[in-house]
């Protein structure tokens, strides 16, 4: 999973390290320089340079020969930290948020002393890893959540058409069955054809409880009856499958809020894909504004060996990544944890 | 965000603007702003880059033609090369015909699949469908409605887990059908088997096209995807879905150079009439965040006179409820509002939030309040009294608060669109219902 943004990750790392190997090499050839252009040229040659140049060109030097340490510069950076935005894009992070990443890096890097001795390596890795972490945040435990909230827990999937929310659906049904839950589902999809005849193959399978009205019924009265039969039955957990949506659609988008309104979901958990591109980030934005988000699934991300999406979303509405769905069976289901993550993404090829 | 970044491209052109001379700084500077407009639509970034490189060269080498400023000699070579890339729109021949659908999970295939079948149909041939997604629950149920809703024959069996069988057999009952669609199971370029059942079933139809679906939304994956599937099946079409959403279909654009095919639909709905055929001058403006570029670019081709075109296009006349009612009509086959607006040259021009939210229902029973009103009425709004009132929505079968509500939305528009002529916008009727009627 990811391996393909490790891959270009690593080679970005390996270029932000080459320039500062390179800047490292370059001092000691215009040291000798710096002496000799302020002999030869005026008095008080260590005065002008500051105020006429730049600041960091003496301080540069004194640093590097007082005290053996080395000032990066943002000149330095300049190709590499290309390079980098590059990457990210390449991997799908949206343009706003890999301009957060990168200004986030060169505020790091730039101007950083660095000892001689200090491995670049370590520098660069950490601070791509304080800015990535920075950007997922935390991960969500569902299972903890689960523990420590009064039952039934109600949970709501949201999300665009063809995001993978019945399967979804089913694999954290599937997941929380094998933790111990008592689960039913509500089949809110009441829309599109095929959908209930789907999710109830799924529940089948799995051995789920499953409630449902024929297509066309109102989806909030589905989940109303599949709330009424967990708390009378006790069950601690309630999945509600939705319809898919474009957050474009006023109408759509305020049956999602009467149903909001209806259940009372404990949690929203919006449904994207991994492979999606700058949109995952507009429309997550209006996901999370019209009906809120408490976690975010990120589907298909065995289709994307890059993951920029994840990123993307998680640093544009602030909200947890829960679980990656990462193919067609029940099992293909991970719970996201960003430290996982980034050690995958930063650590040793 | 979109906003912004038609703003900074636009900006970006008007320092090009008074120009004689092309600037190299100011040429640089617009080609960065276009590539970040194309990045943040979801091009591949290769492609990107390459179309920038192309753009930069002409803009400085070419010699601008005497007539032309320098801003129109730009924006022809960023149109022409733009078009240069999704130029070739697959031709939709009618005969008989078997098509195969291809692409990754949740694309939209199965719907896309029906809207095809009832294009085809539309057309007077006689349409099958076979269901050959033998894996996803639902799955034939889901094509079975869709295709009972049109009428159109459908193949499948949900217990027959060999999708080559049951493409066998769909394919021998429906031999008297002129055109055949199969749709098939979603699938991604790493599932070496199911790439390979995508192979023997491209040799059992024997396709004519084999058509690759992409959503709108998919990010830099899609000239990976695409390559590996033309690959395997050499794919001569593609159909982007979900167009009614804010995606811009940069995947598709990366998807369809990878490919060196065109765009044959764009599906833009939920129901099986959402289907589009492909406009390249619609596309290229929504990717961009910008308006029309062809009319700008063909004005420039025709170089009617040099220096500013925003104030050329100002509108004339005033709105009546007759514009309206014709922009409704338009609209009501073009998809939400805000869609539209976004097309339009607007840059980050504020309209007040009440124009959006006209739906679609409420926009065909304005039409219909509005077929009750007189030619007098409809000219000049400001003679309906409380008994004219009463008399269209008794016509209309509707009640005077809804017809207080229609004029109260048409004041509103009317505000809007006064409201851009006074910003100097270049907001043209007739060209705005030109564009709809192009894009039908």
């Amino acid at each position: 999973m990811f391996g393909g943004l490790r891959e270009r990750l690593q080679s970005a790392r390996a270029l932000l390290s080459g320039s500062i190997e390179a800047a490292a090499a370059a001092p000691p050839s215009e040291k000798p320089d710096a002496p000799a252009a302020s002999r030869s040229a005026a008095p008080e040659p260590q005065v002008r340079p500051p105020a006429k140049k730049t600041a960091t060109f003496a301080s540069k030097v004194r640093t590097f020969v007082i005290d053996r340490e080395l000032i990066i510069t943002e000149k330095e950076l300049a190709d590499a930290l290309y390079e980098l935005e590059m990457t990210l894009l390449e991997s799908d992070v949206a343009l706003p948020v890999t301009d957060a990443i990168i200004a986030h890096v060169k505020k790091d890097l730039v101007g950083k002393h660095r000892r001689i001795g200090q491995s670049v390596d370590s520098l660069v890795v950490s601070t791509l890893r304080s800015a990535l972490l920075g950007v997922l945040g935390e991960g969500f435990d569902l299972i903890t959540y689960i523990k420590n909230h009064e039952r039934p827990v109600k949970i709501l999937f949201t999300g665009v058409n063809g995001t993978g929310k019945t399967t979804t659906v089913a694999k954290v049904g599937d997941f929380l069955k094998k933790q111990g839950f008592t689960v039913v589902i509500g089949a809110g999809d009441t829309y599109r054809a095929g959908a209930i005849e789907q999710i109830e193959v799924h529940a089948e399978r799995t051995g789920i409880k499953i409630i449902q009205h024929q297509q066309g019924a109102d989806p909030s009265a589905v989940l109303f009856d599949a709330v009424q039969y967990a708390v009378s039955h006790k069950m601690d957990v309630i999945l509600a499958d939705t319809a898919g949506r474009f957050h474009t659609k006023a109408n759509l988008m305020s049956q999602l809020e009467k149903i909001r309104r209806v259940m009372k979901p404990d949690l929203v958990v919006y449904v994207d894909e991994a492979i999606a591109g700058n949109d995952a980030v507009v429309r997550a934005a209006e996901f999370d504004r019209t009906v809120g988000a408490d976690a975010v699934v990120l589907t298909k991300a065995d289709m994307d060996s890059r993951g920029g999406a994840a990123i993307s979303i998680a640093h544009t509405i602030g909200k947890p990544l829960m679980f990656l769905g990462t193919g067609q069976g029940y099992d293909d289901i991970v719970p996201f944890s960003p430290e996982a993550v980034v050690e995958e993404l930063l650590g040793d090829a | 965000m979109l906003d912004s970044l038609s703003t900074s491209l636009k900006d970006a052109l008007k320092k090009l603007a008074g120009r004689t001379v092309v600037d190299r700084a100011a040429v640089d500077e617009l080609v960065k702003d276009l590539q970040r407009a194309l990045l943040s639509a979801d091009v591949n970034v290769k492609l990107v880059m390459e179309l920038s490189k192309a753009i930069r060269t002409r803009s400085l080498d070419e010699a601008p033609s005497k007539v032309m400023s320098v801003r129109e000699h730009v924006l022809r070579i960023v149109y022409q090369e733009l078009v240069r890339l999704i130029w070739a729109s697959t031709d939709v021949k009618l005969e008989p015909q078997v098509i195969l659908m291809a692409g990754l999970q949740g694309s939209g295939k199965t719907t896309t699949t029906a809207k095809v079948a009832r294009y085809f149909q539309k057309k007077g041939l006689k349409v099958g469908v076979i269901c050959a997604d033998t894996f996803r629950p639902g799955a034939y149920d889901q094509l079975f409605t869709l295709c009972q809703r049109i009428n159109v024959p459908c193949f499948g069996n949900p217990q027959e887990k060999d999708a080559l069988a049951i493409t066998r057999q769909g394919l021998h009952s429906f031999k008297d059908l002129e055109v055949l669609i199969v749709d098939t199971q979603g699938r991604h370029a790493l599932e070496a088997n199911l790439i390979q059942e995508i192979i023997e079933l491209n040799q059992l139809v024997k396709a004519t096209h084999r058509w690759l679906v992409v959503d709108a939304a998919l990010g830099q994956q899609a000239s990976e995807q695409a390559r590996r599937f033309h690959e395997a099946i050499g794919i001569d079409g593609v159909i982007i879905t979900k167009m009614d959403g804010t995606a811009k279909g940069g995947g598709a654009l990366s998807a369809v150079a990878e490919t060196k095919s065109g765009i044959v639909f764009i599906g833009q709905g939920e129901t099986s009439e959402d289907l589009e055929r492909f406009d390249p001058d619609g596309f290229i403006s929504r990717l961009l965040g910008m308006g029309d570029l062809r009319a700008l670019a063909e004005r420039a081709e025709e170089a009617i006179r040099a220096g500013d075109m925003d104030a050329t296009t100002l509108m004339k006349g005033k709105f009546t409820l007759r514009d309206m009612y014709q922009q409704l009509e338009a609209l009501n086959k073009m998809g939400p509002l805000k869609q539209i607006m976004n097309m339009l040259p607007l840059g980050n021009m504020e309209l007040p939030e009440g124009v959006y939210d006209v739906t679609s229902t409420k926009m065909v029973r304005y039409r219909i309040i509005m077929d009750s009103m007189t030619s007098a009425e409809l000219d000049d709004p400001s003679l309906i009294n409380s008994s004219r009132m009463q008399r269209i929505a008794h016509g209309a079968g509707s009640t005077p608060d809804e017809v207080r509500e229609l004029l109260k939305y048409y004041k509103l528009m009317q505000r809007t669109i006064k409201g851009l002529r006074g910003a100097g916008g270049k907001f043209n009727m007739q060209r705005l219902m030109k564009r709809f009627s192009g894009m039908q």
